[in-house]
């Protein structure tokens, strides 16, 4: 009994970081007012890698990072295309990727937004002339926002989405 | 055994020599092949090149390697139009025949697995990228592919079976993949994984180019390997070069290779704790890692290391005033990941998902040629940096901590392990930073062909450079990856599916450097 009641009047138990990225929580709060505006409160992102070299998908992954914590401006990374309202896209699509990333945009409902994250999505970058690849992600699906990168900072990516809510809203 | 049978040291010291023996007769191929198998050799590599010289000769070369001796057996085998499957003595070699077949066109007669491997359905039939006679460019895919040619899974069949399709759209932010379970009940017996989703056409791409313009594409290779990658090139052009780093650019590469090691098996055990609902000790891991990313942006100008390492040496030199912040750095992050460690090791939870969960058996590491932490952490205790040294490695060794139960829970400790002897060998030496140029000025690049092995944070990945007129001619990457994508077939047998997540994360291969 004793240990349950020592718990409740303890100290929480998570530490604070502090975090110095002014950058990334100035964005975040003008994306937060956006998405309240446009989304009545969040939006859902799923990712597809089509041809990336995993950068940016661990650049994506540090958005949920203690650092960063992207959920607290309304932002969540879904399962599923269906649950989603922005896709992600990385990578110069593969041949072997493009049937894949067909059905993963057809599967998202509409309205719908694309964003094409790094230099290989928005331009084939160094795959350009590769035999491999279809092209960047504009080739294959229709692309509503760029974020160019070797690959795209969490703040980039940030900026980003602060950008197509605009778009959104303006649309 | 005749005398031509004898392996022949090749790598010693660090740097690998390498020797072709021409065997243009098959006639003792198969007895070397079978004396290579009964002296307990491993089969590193196996890869295929268009003769320079004349064209129509395709060259095979086989690496093998004596663990006990640690020494690098190579043979060579020429061939106008076919080859001889090696798969039923040395299992692993199937993939590489398969990706010979996929890129040369060159049959592999007696091979028990003949489908495609990095060319998917769509691409056109009689397609083989990696042909001198093919110029690299657009191809026209199939849109429609007949039902005859689709990728043929191996089927289990029985009473209660059944199969559970993942991917290659998966449901986390990760690479994509194909996993094929057969099930009964609940547990998993057996997994066929189908990879190359992300095939880039990366070795055609670096074709006719010269090795300077060829560092984007090693880095490209694996997102958070591109320090491992782009070092492992530069050796093997600097190697055909004759060019000689010097110490305090090998010492600054050295601090670069471990920061990467650092940040990607930081990530790893984030990981394994997100994925057993642990997210309170996810998140020490995962500030940890923000924080050496942005050390990295603050050293190297980059989070990822990308644009540093350059043939000869490296682009940038670390001041003494951010020296003595990074041995700081060091000593922080060492003693963080200690304190996040033991708060996850002491959460019975934790440990309850961890321990016995996806057992990688030590007798695996060989015919599966199983490298890096995964190895490390079921018995082995290979290491290209003590094995091979190269660069650094060559005056400073570092610690190898190794493991043996080869679960998830050995493999949690052994990267938090590796994460502490990192920063350990990071501290020792940036406080002997050696004085120096950070680049020594390039020769011409010669015509000439050279092996590097280097560790990276998955194991040991292989380059093979052959330069020619002074461009690129064969650029062949063999990542820790490509054989420690093996590994996870086995590692789940007998387990449940809700745990495939953890052992997947646990083993960390990467997609893209598989795939290439």
């Amino acid at each position: 009994m004793k240990g349950f009641f020592g718990k409740l009047i303890q100290k929480p138990l998570t530490e604070r970081i502090e975090v110095t990225d002014s950058d990334f929580e100035r964005y975040g709060s003008m994306l937060k007012a956006e998405i309240n505006s446009v989304f009545k409160r969040s939006i859902a992102i799923r990712e597809v890698d089509c041809g990336s070299d995993n950068a940016a998908e661990i650049e994506i992954n540090n958005l949920s990072s203690p650092y960063y914590d992207i959920e607290r401006f309304g932002v969540t990374f879904v399962a599923s295309p269906r649950h989603a309202d922005v896709l992600f896209v990385t990578g110069a699509v593969t041949h072997n990727m493009r049937y894949a990333l067909k059905k993963t945009y057809d599967a998202t409902p509409s309205p719908k937004f694309v964003v094409a994250i790094g230099d290989e999505a928005c331009t084939g970058g160094i795959f350009k002339d590769s035999y491999a690849i279809c092209g960047p992600v504009s080739s294959v699906v229709q692309v509503d926002l760029e974020i160019p990168g070797n690959p795209p900072e969490p703040v980039e990516m940030i900026k980003g989405l602060l950008t197509l809510m605009k778009k959104a809203k303006t649309d | 055994m005749a005398d031509s049978c004898k392996p022949t040291m090749i790598a010693n010291n660090g740097v690998m020599d390498h020797e072709f023996r021409l065997a243009e007769n098959d006639t003792d191929f198969g007895e070397r092949i079978e004396y290579l198998k009964r002296s307990g050799y491993v089969l590193l590599c196996l890869f295929c090149r268009e003769d320079y010289a004349t064209r129509d000769l395709f060259r095979l070369t086989y690496i093998f390697e004596s663990q006990e001796n640690r020494h690098i057996y190579e043979m060579e085998y020429g061939t106008s139009c076919n080859a001889v499957s090696i798969a039923e003595l040395f299992p692993t070699a199937s993939l590489y025949e398969r990706e010979i077949t996929d890129g040369f066109g060159i049959p592999f007669s007696g091979s028990f697995d003949t489908r495609r491997l990095i060319l998917h359905a769509a691409y056109p039939k009689d397609f083989h990228p990696l042909k001198k006679s093919f110029r690299n460019g657009p191809v026209n895919v199939r849109e429609y592919v007949p039902e005859e040619e689709l990728y043929k899974f191996r089927r289990l069949e029985g009473k209660g079976v059944y199969e559970v399709a993942v991917g290659p759209v998966h449901a986390g932010v990760i690479e994509p993949g194909h996993f094929r379970f057969s099930v009964i009940g609940e547990a998993i017996f057996n997994l066929e994984t189908r990879l190359y989703y992300l095939h880039r056409g990366i070795e055609k791409l670096a074709e006719g180019k010269k090795p300077a313009e060829c560092l984007k594409i090693a880095e490209s290779i694996s997102g958070d390997e591109s320090v491992a990658n782009s070092v492992c090139f530069c050796l093997a052009a600097e190697k055909i070069a004759g060019i000689r780093p010097s110490l305090r650019a090998e010492t600054l590469r050295g601090i670069a290779l471990e920061m990467e090691r650092i940040c990607s098996l930081l990530s790893d055990c984030a990981g394994m704790l997100t994925d057993v609902a642990y997210p309170v000790g996810a998140s020490r891991f995962m500030a940890l890692k923000e924080e050496c990313m942005r050390m990295n942006k603050k050293l190297f100008g980059h989070r990822f290391i990308r644009g540093y390492i350059t043939i000869g040496g490296v682009s940038a030199d670390i001041g003494s005033t951010d020296l003595l912040l990074l041995e700081s750095f060091a000593d922080r992050i060492g003693e963080s990941v200690k304190e996040a460690y033991d708060s996850a090791v002491t959460s019975s939870s934790v440990i309850d998902r961890l321990a016995t969960t996806g057992i990688v058996r030590q007798s695996l590491i060989r015919p599966l040629n199983l490298t890096g932490p995964v190895a490390r952490s079921s018995g082995g205790r290979r290491d290209v940096r003590t094995d091979y040294p190269y660069g650094i490695y060559n005056h400073h060794t570092p610690e190898i901590p190794s493991h043996d139960t080869g679960d998830v829970l050995s493999r949690f400790m052994q990267k938090a392990e590796e994460i502490q002897a990192s920063a350990r060998f990071i501290k020792s030496i940036t406080g002997e930073m050696p004085a120096g140029e950070i680049k020594t000025s390039g020769t011409d690049i010669h015509d000439g062909c050279a092996f590097a092995m280097v560790e990276g944070a998955r194991g040991q990945n292989l380059h093979y450079l052959e330069i020619r007129d002074g461009k690129i001619w064969r650029y062949k990457v063999r990542t820790a990856s490509f054989t420690n994508w093996l590994s996870i077939e086995h590692a789940v047998i007998g387990n449940i599916v809700p745990d495939f997540p953890v052992i997947n994360k646990s083993l960390n291969l990467s997609y893209a450097g598989n795939d290439l």
